[in-house]
């Protein structure tokens, strides 16, 4: 919910800034019809550009992802006692187990078995 | 200077073109090479190996954990004279030389088939399709010495240094949308998550030993000269007096 | 590099989880690319020239750190190493960016 409220600032934010980047582009060429000197923008394009810009960077804030905390403690208080066995380093696959494989055949002389590494 | 009035045309037909051609070939680019690149190959055996050689740095670093008996057994199936396992795998050393290994060679290629050319290619098209127009003026004041950099293809020498030709666009949009790929398509490095994720399974056995008969020997040395030092030895009086 | 300075100021070494550190750099990364790519727009709106635009951008980079503050509130120490470092790292490589956001807006709005 949050996440797509996000969204919908980032969104509505770029259209508030591409609209005022065309107001500004229109702004631009009506004082160059009618020959006057460009001095500042209109301050209500200044604003609406500068809080778009804001909005949009809040919005690319939060939708960016949420920060992970880095103290490795922090990682290590998420396992649980079910999970806290699952050691990678100790995974073993050449076991006996392969045996129960429905394609599995057994290997007929002792010589093989040495082959197999 | 006297301000220059440039045609809207121009920023129609000429200034976002660049931009938009020179992204969506960033993009295309990505694709292409994300299709062109192989799967790197590893030998079982240099897992294998690389395996065994992790195996035996953990018991040579962790081995004071372990009973002696069990210690010595271990480093027997490592170290034994007849049937250990460093002294009986014979390895052949191997030097890899990137020139004469094929697979290394077309990888090199398409690299430079993604990179070099598409670079090439559009940016003569991008020369030759949109040669001669001024195209924008950087916001900032420049001194003369970014002259032949920011126009290229337009040789006016009374002309201010921050109008940008069209080509010097080009090249500009080239150096300056990399990060902008990043944001668009994840990581530049074109890998998702579950690239990294197998990476880091498979990390430490990647780093392969490049001689694997010099690196069972050395490792044969280091596990043979370990002292077995039991650490646990008074662990029932360490704990007695820690835990009052 | 920042591992090292932040265990040089505290007393004892923390342990810091690699994964939870790479995932809060690209976030930092991804959040730096986007506020330099839009405030180089908004400059280029606004029509700055010069070293306006310069300071603009300081402006941006000041306040994305303040909004990175905001988000993390007091405990910020759980999430980076140092803030110094956050407000600092990649100035310059996203200044690029901002560069050629900013010529690339200035010469739609305000060039032709």
């Amino acid at each position: 919910m949050a996440s797509s409220l996000n969204k919908i600032i980032v969104i509505v934010g770029f259209i508030s800034l591409f609209h005022s980047a065309f107001s500004a582009a229109q702004h631009r060429s009506y004082l160059r019809i009618t020959s006057q000197e460009f001095t500042t923008l209109p301050l209500d394009i200044v604003i609406q550009a500068v809080v778009s810009l804001f909005a949009v960077m809040w919005g690319v804030l939060n939708v960016a992802g949420n920060l992970r905390e880095i103290p490795a403690a922090a990682e290590l208080n998420t396992i649980r006692w079910e999970t806290q066995r699952n050691l990678p380093s100790f995974y073993m696959f050449n076991h006996r187990g392969r045996a129960l494989a429905y394609d599995y055949v057994p290997s007929s002389s002792k010589a093989e078995l040495e082959n197999l590494e | 200077m006297v301000e220059l009035l440039l045609d809207p045309n121009i920023r129609l037909w000429v200034f976002l073109p660049i931009v938009i051609i020179t992204f969506l070939v960033g993009i295309v680019r990505h694709y292409v090479s994300i299709i062109l690149s192989s799967q790197k190959k590893i030998e079982l055996i240099q897992v294998q190996d690389s395996q065994v050689m992790i195996r035996a740095r953990l018991l040579r670093e962790n081995g004071k954990y372990l009973p002696r008996q069990s210690f010595a057994m271990r480093r027997h199936w490592f170290n034994n004279e007849e049937t250990g396992y460093f002294k009986v795998q014979k390895r052949a050393a191997t030097s890899q030389n990137p020139m004469t290994d094929p697979g290394m060679m077309t990888d090199m290629l398409k690299g430079n088939v993604t990179n070099v050319l598409p670079m090439i290619v559009i940016g003569g098209w991008i020369n030759w399709m949109f040669s001669g127009f001024l195209t924008t003026k950087v916001p900032f004041p420049l001194t003369l010495r970014f002259k032949p950099m920011l126009q290229r293809g337009v040789e006016l020498t009374h002309l201010d240094a921050s109008w940008v030709s069209s080509a010097s666009w080009y090249f500009l949009n080239v150096f300056g949308l990399r990060t902008i790929y990043a944001l668009v398509l994840g990581e530049n490095n074109a890998a998702d998550q579950s690239k990294i994720m197998q990476e880091q399974m498979s990390g430490a056995a990647m780093a392969m030993p490049p001689d694997p008969k010099a690196a069972f020997k050395a490792e044969w040395e280091a596990l043979e000269i370990t002292e077995h030092k039991w650490a646990l030895a008074n662990v029932e009086a360490d704990l007695l007096t820690t835990e009052k | 590099m920042s591992v090292t300075k932040g265990k040089d100021n505290k007393p004892e070494p923390i342990a810091y989880s690699e994964a939870a550190l790479r995932n809060n750099a690209v976030v930092v990364e991804y959040c730096r690319t986007s506020m330099a790519a839009l405030s180089g727009s908004t400059a280029g709106v606004l029509g700055l020239t010069g070293l306006y635009g310069f300071a603009f951008y300081v402006f941006a980079v000041v306040s994305l750190w303040v909004m990175f503050m905001l988000k993390t509130g007091p405990n910020w120490h759980k999430y980076y190493i140092s803030r110094q470092s956050l407000l600092t790292n990649g100035f310059f490589g996203a200044l690029f960016t901002y560069v050629l956001f900013w010529t690339f807006i200035y010469g739609m709005v305000h060039v032709y």
